[in-house]
């Protein structure tokens, strides 16, 4: 996210130099503590290897994410018998991510996965390492690790021994599937995914920033909408205390209370009870630790969630966002312009006149505004603080993305084991820009609106079958909610209540419905809970 | 005793009929056998359609894979998370036999493939092991493993010879070879371990026209005709571009004759429907049973479908009696659904204690 310049400026001459004193002295005594936990808990099975850059066979010669590491050690303890107790794997944890972690740029395509976001279907995986490796789970997964050659190939031996028929599968007995993942696929991995790269070399040296303070936060709850909130961040033994207060937008409160750890210098986790359901933050923090980015979602169910960002209060006036982000030409609307420290003149940017300021305060600025002159984006400021293109003019909306725009839902419930798994949609605006058509590179993004929602069979085998029917509702608010689980008796062959969609979002331009498509599969239950893990 | 006991069990008007008629052709006794959850090997007299016998399998469920020896009398099973190989006295549940594949830090798996040599005294399995180190695991190669069947219940391998990886269903001929279905049909020889091709398929060599096919057998098909059949999918594509939208969807199959080890490979019928596992007909090799979702009935010289019968759910398998009157569907779910083979009308079905799940079904013959 963009932050003010003045921000910009100021972060780099005080900030590091204060981490790297309080990050410095105690960074020796981790890796010793860190060292022990291994000794106490893994050389069972692991040994010594001698050797000071790669101490611990096996755990040393790969990197990953702390989902990463805690996926690794469940598995230690259900099927290799290890026996850690729940301090030490949370110690465990935190060490490893930290020394063996990935560095933030590396993370980063793939933050999806960290985020939880279960009906995100993958789109760019490569063919070949699709059909051996992420047929089963997410490509995330292991574009989301680092290792040497050899442990890609040790790797491939764990699959062999954990799962004896993985060569035998559809997509795998067509060819030699174990010599290709073997001596092909682990010699890829090991070119594209290495232990050593100069992106962590750099980022293990970079001094980390403490985000102890006061966050500005921007988010969306699905069903209650987009809420504006400050969180306050206090040191506690393992991180962080959370205190969050704010307003959605309909004006009514929200508020809450939780605990964040914080992995590898910039990997935010936080559980925060929010009114009384228990939410997650997976947020990345950048390198001055003045603005994260991530996503907010229900513990008990990952995929109903949004969008979250967080900026730093540094004492100094920033403005953080414009809601909503769009204003069209000749017509008055109210805006919110919301920040902190703000405190002086209001500028919307060229030709958006302010009627009428109607609340303000440090915090927000409530204002009726009225644009004119050329469609684009907008200079946002107040006093010394401004935000570049904040707010969208345009003069009409040109087209409507749904997103996702390939998700999957998974039908549940009806009794069954497993819940229904739903998928949350929202539309997103954007105006033709200066060359007139829409779904061009000039196209220019409005943000967020609200749309009416609806489903449609996605073609003619499935209007023949009347998946709209049976496989799930939308509702007002864009959440779709598949069908039970189980045969259907109204059905052919009492066929289960899967289907394909069509998730249409139509939103109104002064009279005009401009619509957007998404497509959507209804699946059976996941039994080995698939997708994004 | 035998007529004794079909007298009493004449419930099923039907099944009582289907006895008596039987009588008289011939005193070989047919069983049907299956193994269910959590760990029994059914055995049904093919007579009564009724369960004689259900002997308790030592182990955690493997795949339900059942190799039963020539005389009949021998049920061997894979248990044990198809680690262990079990055999059975079909006629009092003794285990007069056991291998315990595994030794040591190997880990050996057998993805279905056991079967018995023709003159009963040896085992073949094809094991793929894997050794546990105390940190990682180790691939090693796979091989077939001979054991003697006289060699009691703490069997070790006599012999063993390196194979291909990916095989499934194995059978035994008459030649002294076992055939290895995998991504090709070999077959090797089980004294000197010699390997030779009996139907390329991964492998063939037919030019860009036809699609390298899918080839997968998780059961025995074919044994009633003394044959063994691997089915597989294959596209035919109108040009060189290997358009998928307009090529034409083909089940072909490889049947190796099992008294010669001859094969033939040949595209039988359109794909219009999943077929799990096909049959022939012991009467007329040219005559083909498929189940899934649907019983069905073919004819291979002409691509038609003769029959089609709706199944309520997915039936893996399926079996035929010796005379290829009654047709058995069975695997996935509890019941064994029995149908004529001339209409695929149903017209019985056995009920048993726990799922098949993907469990073989196979005929144990006791000649008279
Ligand atoms: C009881 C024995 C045992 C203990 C204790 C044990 N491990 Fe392992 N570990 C194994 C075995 C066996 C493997 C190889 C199979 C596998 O990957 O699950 C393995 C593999 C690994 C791998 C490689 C996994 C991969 O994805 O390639 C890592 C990393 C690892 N262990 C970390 C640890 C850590 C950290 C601890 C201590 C907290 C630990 N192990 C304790 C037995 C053990
Ligand atoms: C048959 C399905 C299947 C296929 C195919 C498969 N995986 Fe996995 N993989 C799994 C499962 C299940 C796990 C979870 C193991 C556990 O519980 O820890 C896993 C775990 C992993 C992990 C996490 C291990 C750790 O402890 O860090 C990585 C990385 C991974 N797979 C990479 C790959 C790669 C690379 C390939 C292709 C060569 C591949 N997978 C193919 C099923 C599969």
């Amino acid at each position: 996210m963009a932050l003010t310049t003045h921000n910009k400026k100021r972060v780099p001459l005080a900030g590091p130099a204060l981490a790297l004193a309080v990050m410095a002295a105690p960074a020796l005594a981790a890796t010793e503590a860190g060292e022990e936990l291994i000794r106490n808990n893994c050389l069972a099975c692991h040994s010594d290897t001698g050797n000071s850059e790669t101490p611990f066979s096996r755990i040393s010669e790969q990197r990953k994410t702390p989902e990463g590491w805690l996926m690794t050690i469940n598995r230690m303890q259900e099927l290799r018998g290890a026996q850690i107790s729940t301090e030490d794997k949370r110690a465990l944890v935190q060490y490893l991510a930290d020394h063996q972690g990935l560095a933030p740029s590396e993370a980063e395509p793939y933050r999806y996965l960290l985020e939880q976001d279960t009906n995100l279907v993958e789109s760019g995986v490569d063919e070949g390492l699709g059909q051996m490796c992420a047929r089963c789970h997410s490509a995330a997964r292991f574009s989301l690790q680092r290792r040497t050659e050899d442990e890609w190939k040790r790797l491939v031996g764990f699959h062999m021994g954990q799962f004896p028929t993985i060569e035998l599968h559809s997509l795998a007995r067509d060819r030699a599937w174990y010599d290709i993942a073997q001596n092909q696929t682990a010699v890829e991995l090991g070119n594209k995914f290495p232990l050593i790269t100069p992106e962590w070399n750099s980022w293990k040296a970079a001094p980390k920033a403490d985000l102890t303070g006061r966050w500005r936060v921007l988010g969306y709850v699905p069903g209650k909408g987009e809420f504006t909130a400050w969180m306050d961040a206090s040191k506690s033994e393992t991180g962080y205390q959370l205190s969050l207060e704010g307003q959605y937008s309909d004006g009514s409160a929200l508020s809450g209370k939780g605990s964040a750890r914080v992995y590898t210098g910039y990997e935010w986790r936080a559980a925060i009870e929010i009114d009384g359901v228990k939410m997650r933050q997976v947020m990345a923090a950048d390198a001055e630790g003045s603005v994260m980015d991530g996503r907010m979602f229900n513990t008990e169910a990952r995929e109903i969630g949004g969008e979250l960002m967080a900026v730093r209060d540094q004492g100094q006036p920033a403005v953080v966002a414009v809601l909503p982000a769009h204003l069209k030409l000749g017509e008055s609307a109210e805006l919110t312009i919301v920040g902190q420290n703000l405190d002086g003149d209001v500028s919307l940017g060229d030709g958006v006149e302010i009627e009428k300021v109607i609340a303000r305060d440090g915090d927000s600025i409530r204002v009726l505004a009225k644009a004119s002159g050329a469609a684009g984006a907008r200079t946002v400021s107040v006093g010394d603080a401004s935000k570049d293109q904040a707010l969208a003019v345009y003069d009409s909306l040109a087209r409507v993305e749904v997103t996702p725009a390939n998700a999957l839902s998974r039908i549940g419930g009806n009794g069954g084991e497993m819940a229904k798994v739903r998928t949350v949609y929202r539309a997103v605006g954007y105006a033709a820009g200066a060359d007139g058509q829409p779904g061009t590179d000039d196209d220019l993004r409005l943000g967020y609106m609200p749309a009416t929602w609806s489903i449609a069979p996605a073609d003619e085998v499935a209007a023949h079958d009347k998946d709209e029917k049976y496989a799930g509702a939308i509702d007002a608010s864009g959440i779709f909610t598949p069908g039970d689980a189980g045969p259907n008796p109204e059905r052919k062959m009492s066929a289960n209540n899967v289907g394909r969609l069509t998730v249409v979002g139509s939103v109104s331009d002064g009279g005009n419905d401009v619509t957007g498509e998404g497509s959507l599969l209804v699946a059976p239950q996941d039994f080995v809970r698939r997708v994004l893990d | 005793m035998k007529v004794n006991k079909k007298m009493k069990t004449s419930a099923l008007a039907g099944a009582a009929l289907l006895s008596l008629q039987a009588l008289p052709a011939s005193a070989d006794q047919e069983y049907l056998l299956t193994i269910t959850r959590p760990g029994h090997l059914q055995v049904i007299d093919m007579s009564t359609n009724e369960v004689v016998r259900t002997c308790d399998v030592p182990g955690k469920f493997g795949t339900g894979s059942i190799a039963p020896s020539p005389d009949g009398k021998i049920a061997y099973v894979l248990s044990n998370m198809t680690e262990d190989v079990y055999g059975f006295d079909i006629q009092t549940c003794d285990i007069t036999f056991h291998a315990a594949q595994s030794q040591g830090n190997v880990r050996v798996k057998t993805h279905q493939s056991i079967t018995v040599s023709a003159d009963g005294k040896e085992l073949y399995t094809v094991q793929n092991p894997v050794r546990h180190l105390p940190d990682r695991f180790e691939v090693m190669e796979p091989q077939l493993a001979v054991y003697n069947t006289a060699d009691g219940t703490d069997a070790k391998p006599v012999r063993t010879f390196p194979v291909d990886r990916r095989i499934t269903k194995i059978a035994a001929t008459e030649k002294g070879e076992v055939i290895l279905g995998g991504a090709d049909i070999k077959a090797i020889d089980v004294n000197s371990g010699e390997v030779r091709m009996v139907t390329a398929l991964q492998s063939w060599d037919r030019g860009p026209e036809w699609l390298p096919p899918d080839a997968f057998a998780m059961h025995s098909q074919g044994e009633q005709s003394n044959e063994y059949i691997m089915p597989y999918v294959t596209a035919k594509f109108q040009d060189d571009t290997m358009n998928m939208e307009t090529a034409e969807w083909w089940w072909g199959i490889s049947r190796v004759d099992l008294a010669t080890g001859e094969a033939v490979r040949q595209e039988i019928i359109p794909f219009e429907f999943i077929v799990f596992n096909f049959i022939s007909d012991p009467r007329d090799p040219n005559i083909f049973y498929g189940s899934f979702n649907t019983l069905s009935k073919h004819d291979i010289t002409t691509g038609e479908t003769l029959a089609l019968y709706e199944m309520p759910h997915t039936y893996y398998d399926l079996n035929i009696s010796a005379d290829g009157k009654t047709i058995y569907v069975g695997g996935t779910s509890s019941d064994i659904s029995i149908h004529s083979s001339d209409t695929l009308e149903k017209i019985g079905s056995i009920q048993l204690s726990g799922d098949m799940s993907t469990s073989d079904l196979r005929v144990a013959t006791i000649r008279d």
